[in-house]
């Protein structure tokens, strides 16, 4: 009698398992989505490493080449193209996740610690989204002061008053450009001390004692950047928060791998390395080791081959900016910063008349920043409704996971 | 070169002169002295007045001259010039950041909001507190686990019916005296082509004025990770003084730094200043209602989030005339989608409920009966759902979904509709969560093993469903009289059935049939099977005695009825019972074994029903026969 029942029981159990290892008469059907949506994730992220209709984006060294480097990664138009693969990819997955799925599926184990880990994951994301978009209010910023700096140098002619206009927001354009996280944030902190600033006085502008210690000497024009105001929370880090994303995230193993898990690792992968590259691309609050936090994932995916090859780019590009300190990787900024301190140079040179081959140069690149500017002026907003976009899918689809998750009935806990 | 235009300009040039001596002697970059002072904040209203006129001057000239040389000199001058009226802009902006007092604005919020909370109101247990005192007013939720029957109570304030009324008011940021300062700065500043700076300067010192208008309002940067982190009770909190800074928020400090730029710019520049400096703090201050918004559901939570949605409700018609441009657009999109996912957060979590109610598992019977824990909390949720009625009629716009069709679920009871046509749907949510009640509590009821102790749970507990209706007017609006009469007749079957379940087993030891002996007519009456039936009546309602002693009715309306209806079944049948066979007991041996009780006894001993004694009285017999 008794071992029949043992035998029963053990029957029964390998059952369960089975159902739990997907071994079941969808496996097929599953299997191809799988497979077809590994390869929609390379081919979107292939795009993004090398745009098909331009040559490989060379280094930076080619900067005047600026108009034809519109797709290059990390610039304005390449963010908004990383949030539109962010988009398909988090549709498709959702498809995957959630379509035709029974509810119960998706409570038991291995999902009970996947789940939570992801819905955790996209909590996280939500934040992130909000400082990058406050983060891009700084770049407006920057772009604004840029703005100065090129209708001050466009005049014509260009006088002793017009350069020393530019050369004031210069002087600002780049120390905002250049200055880390902390002295940001505690620029930002000192909102408070509003009772401080007003006994004593604030200068705007240095002396004329000039050179390139304008931008060192303008003592107040750290007071400028308190504008950069951070909405999470005041010890939030987004260096913290990209590695508590990472650290449970792991490829899924033996049977899993063939499974669910597998696409839910996939996504979660994209999602922190999108917002990785945001963080790392516009100011953020508290980034050091950013560079060091995404955990790469293993170079034999064939998925994320072209993941690496961006992560990687941005990874070394982040390691030497880490070092002089820098509020941001976007590619605008980065050519801001170089051109603004070249046209300080020209400026502190400056004698009317101007000699021609530097007010040639200077017009080149005044142009150059021009351009830029026009650019910001157009992508920027775009970018942060993107990135709200973003924020708004990441919140619909926790809503419909936790609601499938009510439905199997596995988090109504005894509720009243 | 001597050109009547160049004659007549004679004077114009020496103005000139003067003018850009008086502004060259302000350039902080060549004198100490102008490093050191600063003219608008002197006290010497003439040097203002021969700055601003100077600067004045200076942009007539180069607008009336063309030679580029002289045109280069006077951007040079006017350059100097906007630097300085940057400075001053700063310097006076900075001195103003001070004046703001939130203290006060607090204060009058407070009391605002207090006497919104209504104050008529009872709900068992509650005492309400109207000062506004906020850490009195909290809900209390326990688990209806039955181990703690009496502590499962929600308590709360009573909302008010009416909304709050109170709206925009603007107040003096900086002081008038300033704002014209300001004004005459901004002004020249555009004239001159200076408004990016113009507009940077204005936006950075607002900005962090606004940051610390912030702290001193309580409002802190929270994100949405650190509010998922809080327990709900911290929440409950932080929602209740949300609500009010986030009044003072909108209706004071956003409205008065509107009218502010609108005191100091007009125009283009007046919306893109606003928007610079409130922006960053819109999105921050919408930062928490949003975390609620996407928070895991559960029943505590509904009745912040309908404050929260409702405060909402009452901030956006003043919102949408503070942000009323395209730039500022982006505000009000956040606070209306907050709003929406607050709504439908509130929906979600009433459907879950009506589940929950319906599976709440604990299967221990309460003992003696009596009010199922469960029974009080959804009541009590009910109540409070009712208080919210007015928010909540526009939110709920489905009806519920019973039965098969939606749930899946087969042991789910259904719900006829068609009965109820004509009810809101809110209504109907909130029958349907009493279908689910009375369900579970009659499936409950089967864990009872003593079958009429079933019934009269069932009776307690439908019982206290009707009175808590009826006791509230707001919840009998929205419980239609149809399904009261339907939940009134359950009670009452239930009562009927406890006494056929009880009572027949002891009456029919009071019958006539089988006393007499066969065939003999007159007085054949058997003596033994008297003696019988006397003892099992006694032995038998002794059981019943001391078993329903401890049975409870709480409601003593119902308890008192409930005795009357058995005292007429039971001493009538006993008096005549013993009127009758009295004598052929006591002409025999030991009477007083039989005899054990009088109709004065039982109807003594009925008064101990349904009392819930821990321990059942003993049985006193009085008589001496």
């Amino acid at each position: 009698m008794r071992p029949a029942q043992d035998n029963q029981g053990s029957f029964l159990g390998r059952i369960s398992i089975r159902r739990n290892q997907f071994v079941d008469v969808n496996n097929e059907q599953e299997q191809e989505d799988l497979e077809l949506f590994q390869k929609h994730i390379a081919d979107r992220f292939t795009e993004l490493l090398s745009p098909p209709s331009q040559q490989p984006p060379s280094d930076e060294t080619n900067t005047v080449a600026s108009v034809a480097a519109t797709d290059q990664i990390m610039s304005v138009t390449w963010l908004r193209k990383l949030m539109d693969v962010f988009l398909c990819c988090e549709a498709e997955f959702k498809a995957i996740l959630l379509m035709g799925r029974d509810p119960t599926q998706i409570s038991k184990p291995p999902f009970d610690r996947l789940v939570p880990e992801m819905l955790d994951r996209s909590i996280k994301a939500l934040d992130i989204c909000t400082a990058v978009v406050n983060g891009i209010d700084s770049v407006r910023h920057y772009q604004r002061l840029a703005e100065i700096a090129v209708a001050a140098l466009e005049q014509r002619p260009l006088g002793d008053g017009n350069v020393r206009r530019a050369k004031r927001a210069l002087a600002n354009l780049v120390v905002a450009l250049s200055l880390e996280d902390k002295e940001n944030v505690s620029g930002g902190g000192g909102g408070g001390g509003g009772g401080n600033k007003t006994t004593e006085r604030s200068w705007s502008f240095g002396r004329r004692s000039g050179g390139s210690s304008a931008a060192s000497k303008g003592g107040a024009t750290i007071g400028q950047l308190k504008s950069s105001s951070w909405s999470v929370g005041r010890n939030w880090s987004a260096a913290k928060q990209i590695h508590a994303m990472a650290t449970n995230l792991t490829p899924p193993r033996g049977n899993e791998a063939a499974g669910l898990p597998q696409p839910m690792f996939i996504m979660s992968t994209v999602l922190v390395f999108v917002m990785w590259v945001l963080t790392a691309a516009v100011p953020c609050q508290e980034r050091s080791g950013l560079a060091n936090h995404l955990p790469v994932p293993p170079k034999h995916l064939n998925w994320a081959q072209s993941l690496i090859g961006i992560h990687e780019k941005i990874g070394d590009e982040w390691k030497k900016k880490e070092k002089k300190g820098s509020a941001g990787l976007m590619e605008e900024m980065t050519r801001m910063e170089k051109l603004g301190h070249s046209l300080i140079e020209f400026a502190d040179g400056f004698h009317y008349p101007a000699e021609k081959d530097a007010a040639e140069s200077a017009t080149a690149q005044v142009a150059e920043m021009a351009e830029i500017c026009r650019r910001m002026e157009e992508e920027l907003v775009p970018l942060q409704q993107q990135i709200r976009e973003v924020f708004h899918r990441i919140v619909r689809s926790r809503a419909e996971i936790l609601e499938v998750l009510e439905q199997a009935g596995k988090l109504s806990a005894p509720v009243v | 070169m001597s050109t009547p235009e160049n004659r007549s300009g004679g004077s114009d040039v020496a103005t000139f002169k003067t003018a850009e001596k008086i502004i060259l002697r302000w350039d902080s970059a060549t004198s100490e002295e102008a490093k050191e002072n600063l003219i608008f904040q002197s006290g010497d209203r003439e040097e203002v007045d021969r700055y601003l006129r100077a600067v004045d001057e200076v942009q007539r000239h180069i607008s009336s001259i063309s030679i580029s040389d002289e045109v280069k000199a006077a951007n040079s001058t006017i350059q100097i010039a906007m630097a300085r009226l940057e400075d001053e802009l700063r310097n006076i902006l900075l001195s103003q950041t001070s004046t703001f007092e939130p203290d006060s604005l607090l204060l009058d919020s407070s009391l605002a909001s207090s006497s919104s909370f209504a104050s008529s109101l009872e709900e068992d247990n509650s005492v309400i507190d109207c000062d506004g005192n906020e850490e009195e007013q909290r809900i209390d939720l326990i688990l209806p686990d039955g181990s703690d029957s009496g502590s499962s109570r929600l308590t709360r304030s009573r909302r008010s019916s009416s909304k709050s009324t109170s709206s925009i008011r603007e107040i003096d940021l900086v002081s008038p005296e300033a704002v014209s300062d300001l004004r005459s700065i901004a002004q020249r500043m555009i004239e001159a082509g200076y408004s990016r700076e113009c507009v940077q300067v204005y936006g950075n010192v607002r900005k962090s004025a606004m940051e610390s208008i912030f702290k001193q309002l309580g409002i802190v940067r929270l994100g949405i990770g650190d509010v998922q982190r809080l327990d709900w009770e911290t929440v409950e909190l932080k929602i209740r003084r949300w609500i009010r800074a986030a009044k003072v928020c909108v209706r004071v400090v956003f409205a008065s730094e509107k009218r502010l730029c609108e005191e100091i710019f007009d125009g283009i520049i007046e919306e893109t200043c606003f928007m610079e400096i409130v922006k960053g703090s819109a999105l921050q201050l919408f930062t928490f209602p949003e975390a609620i918004s996407i928070s895991r559901r559960s029943p505590e939570k509904l009745f912040k989030i309908l404050d929260l949605h409702d405060a909402l409700t009452d901030l956006l018609p003043d919102m949408e005339e503070i942000f009323d441009s395209s730039s500022s657009e982006l505000i009000l999109v956040q606070a209306t989608e907050i709003q929406s996912r607050l709504a439908e957060a509130a929906r979600g979590i009433i459907t879950e409920f009506e589940n929950a109610v319906f599976r709440e598992p604990s299967v221990v019977p309460v003992p003696g009966g009596t009010i199922h824990p469960l029974t009080r909390y959804v009541m009590n949720y009910l109540n409070l759902i009712s208080d919210y009625k007015q928010t909540l009629v526009d939110l709920i716009m489905s009806k519920p979904c019973p039965g098969l069709k939606c749930t899946n679920d087969p042991n789910k009871p259904d719900m006829d509709l068609t009965e109820l046509e004509g009810c809101s749907p809110l209504s109907l949510h909130m029958i349907y969560t009493m279908v689910m009640l009375q369900f579970n509590l009659e499936e409950k009821s089967l864990h009872y093993k003593d079958e009429p102790l079933s019934h009269i749970f069932v009776m307690n507990n439908i019982h206290y469903i009707v009175e808590k209706v009826k006791s509230s007017p707001e919840l009998r609006e929205l419980i239609v009289d149809k399904y009261l009469r339907k939940l009134t007749g359950l009670f009452r079957q239930a009562a009927t059935k406890y006494q056929r379940a009880t009572w027949v087993r002891v009456l029919n030891s009071l019958r006539d049939e089988g006393l007499h002996v066969s065939g003999s007519f007159s007085s054949g009456v058997s003596r033994s099977a008297l003696r019988e039936r006397f003892k099992a009546f006694n032995t038998m309602f002794e059981e019943v005695h001391k078993v329903q002693s401890t049975w409870s009715v709480p409601d003593t309306q119902l308890r008192e009825e409930l005795r009357i209806s058995l005292s007429e079944h039971l001493i009538p049948a006993y008096r005549s019972f013993l009127g009758r066979y009295r004598g052929h007991i006591e002409s025999g041996r030991h009477p007083e074994n039989y005899l054990k009780y009088s109709v004065e006894d039982l109807e003594t001993a009925v008064l101990d029903f349904f009392e819930g004694y821990p321990t059942a009285p003993h049985l006193r017999r009085r008589s001496h026969q």
